[in-house]
């Protein structure tokens, strides 16, 4: 057998599957006679509003000066109050000279808003990136509470991590929402963050547990020999090192978060997952908004696994 | 300098217990080189590592410079700082160059400034012979160049006592050489030294004192040219035989 294989063959092969595949759901929804209505989708992303522009008092314009695409209009007041707006050539009402009462029209400008997705896009992110910072907190404490000899802690930390494990994240967040946070009168986004976090604090606690334990005890001996103190040698020896050993199982987590978040939907967090439900009500897009939707969560994931890899390479230098 | 008296480790797990180190009762004047020899598992390591409190013993008293580890007040961290210690594995620091391996503890323990810190690491890397070494991570040396930074690592925190448990056991054969030598120098510097080692040679070169140990227990003590040549006990000259 020679060692340098062609790999063309099989790249075809898989192509031809790929292609197959697509064929299949393409035919598939032939079938069924759906309508596609990609066009409507960008506007769920940004679109441009009209802002109308009103005379603030009754009065006479008294200049209009054209600017290529905007003009800028000075209004005076019967009090010679002075005001100037500029908006829309395109859209003036008014002209030089022309007196108005206080609300008419002088014309208008158009902005770009963001739309639903992108704003859901940005839930799911702050939500993910809250609950990620958090988790990573609980995880490390949980996670050296379970290596630690002290019974009480240990335990505690034991319980934790299997009860959370244990119980549906859906539970979790009703129970994080209409329980507790009925209880403590917390908003819905603090129980979604909290209970996001406190579910993935259980995962990593073991992450990072593992990850601990599978430096040797040499390293730990070595550094207490040298009279470092344990949280020294903590800090300094053994974590930077297990930090090296867990990312890629903390990655995982942490993408697995950013996937369970659209969960806290159902506790009525405008998320990505929940703007998509809202969109559908209003377009039957149905296809199309899940479609892109879930292109949105394998971008924001498929990004967090690039800087993963690219910050396991910058931690390879000392093997 | 080092005075233990009726120390005892016992270890328990899995339904056995094991008398690791038995009511040993051992004197290292300051400045002497004792080495303890004798067969696997006969509590060689348990006791050095009693030494540096890695492991608390059962019963007992360690005198270092006469504070006892036993005592609940003492602060190990201070005792461990004065005491060095080298391991077979060498355990040296994979995420930090050969140079941080120095200088870490240095600053952490000892509070002294980096460029403080990085000048002792120099020095001592010099000492040891491996200067040009000192940007690289320990993974690209060999054993007997990683075990010579282990030895300059402990020294850089100005111990008053080295242990040395089986220091040349990972080497390769060719490798002993190097690290027996830079551990002699030590040993005519002065160096308080307890060294674990199965190298007989550098024994009888280097020792004032040599301890025998057989389960757990002090077995016999000597000058080299009385163990090596008429030891007393059988257990000791039966050992001898194998490895001589
Ligand atoms: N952490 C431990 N838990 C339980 N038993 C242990 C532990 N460490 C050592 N022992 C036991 O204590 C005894 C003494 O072990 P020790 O490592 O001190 O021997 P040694 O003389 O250093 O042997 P070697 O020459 O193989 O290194 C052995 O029987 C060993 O199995
Ligand atoms: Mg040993």
């Amino acid at each position: 057998m020679n060692a340098t294989q062609n790999t063309w063959p099989w790249k075809v092969l898989l192509a031809v599957i790929l292609i197959g595949m697509a064929a299949a759901i393409y035919g598939s929804v032939k079938k069924i006679d759906y309508e596609w209505r990609w066009y409507r989708v960008p506007q769920y992303f940004v679109y441009q509003g009209e802002e109308v522009h009103k005379i603030p008092f009754d009065g006479r314009i008294t200049a209009v000066v054209a600017n290529g695409d905007v003009s800028t209009v000075t209004m005076t007041s019967e009090s010679d109050e002075v005001k100037t707006v500029t908006v829309d050539t395109k859209t003036i009402k008014v002209s030089e000279g022309e007196d108005l009462f206080v609300g008419d029209t002088v014309g208008f400008t158009a902005t770009w808003h963001l739309g639903p997705l992108v704003k859901g896009l940005w839930t799911t992110m702050w939500l993910s990136a809250i609950s990620s910072v958090l988790a990573l907190a609980i995880g490390l404490c949980t996670g050296l509470a379970r290596i630690s000899k002290n019974y009480t802690v240990n335990m505690l930390a034991a319980i934790y991590v299997e009860i959370i494990r244990g119980t549906p994240l859906l539970v979790q967040i009703f129970i994080a929402y209409f329980f507790i946070g009925t209880v403590f009168n917390l908003s819905r986004n603090v129980a979604g963050v909290g209970a996001l976090a406190l579910f993935a604090g259980a995962y990593v606690a073991e992450i990072v547990r593992a990850g601990i334990q599978s430096i040797p005890r040499g390293q730990m001996e070595a550094a207490r020999s040298l009279g470092m103190t344990m949280p020294q040698a903590m800090m300094d020896i053994v974590l930077p090192q297990a930090f090296k050993r867990i990312l890629p199982p903390l990655s995982g987590q942490f993408i697995s978060l950013i996937k369970d978040s659209s969960l806290v939907s159902v506790i009525a967090i405008t998320d990505l997952t929940k703007s998509g439900r809202e969109i559908i009500t209003s377009t039957f897009a149905t296809f199309e908004v899940w479609l892109v939707v879930a292109a949105m969560y394998l971008l924001v994931t498929s990004l967090l696994s690039q800087l993963v890899f690219y910050m396991e390479r910058r931690l390879a230098i000392s093997d | 300098m080092i005075s233990a008296q009726n120390v005892t480790k016992i270890f328990t797990g899995r339904g056995i217990t094991v008398r690791a180190v038995d009511n040993v009762s051992v004197e290292v004047a300051s400045g002497e080189v004792v080495v303890i020899i004798g067969p696997s598992g006969s509590g060689k390591s348990t006791f050095l590592r009693c030494i540096n409190g890695l492991e608390l013993f059962n019963s007992g008293h360690i005198f270092i410079d006469k504070v006892d580890l036993a005592h609940k007040k003492t602060n190990l961290n201070h005792i461990r700082a004065e005491v060095g210690m080298v391991f077979q594995q060498f355990n040296l620091f994979p995420h930090k160059t050969v140079l941080e391996n120095l200088t870490l503890a240095q600053m952490r323990v000892r509070k002294r400034s980096k460029a403080v810190a990085i000048e002792k690491g120099r020095q001592l890397l010099k000492k040891v012979g491996i200067s040009e070494k000192a940007d690289e991570y320990p993974s690209r040396l060999s054993g007997g160049q990683q075990q010579r930074v282990a030895i300059a690592r402990a020294l850089a925190m100005d111990p008053k006592i080295m242990l040395f448990d089986e220091p040349t056991s990972a080497l390769d054969p060719e490798m002993v050489g190097e690290v027996l030598d830079v551990m002699k120098q030590l040993a005519r510097e002065g160096m308080t030294m307890v060294v674990v080692t199965h190298e007989m040679g550098f024994a009888r070169e280097v020792a004032d004192r040599v301890i025998f140990m057989d389960e757990g227990k002090v077995v016999e003590v000597g000058t080299p040219e009385h163990f090596f040549t008429n030891p007393r006990e059988e257990r000791a000259k039966l050992f001898l035989k194998q490895v001589l």
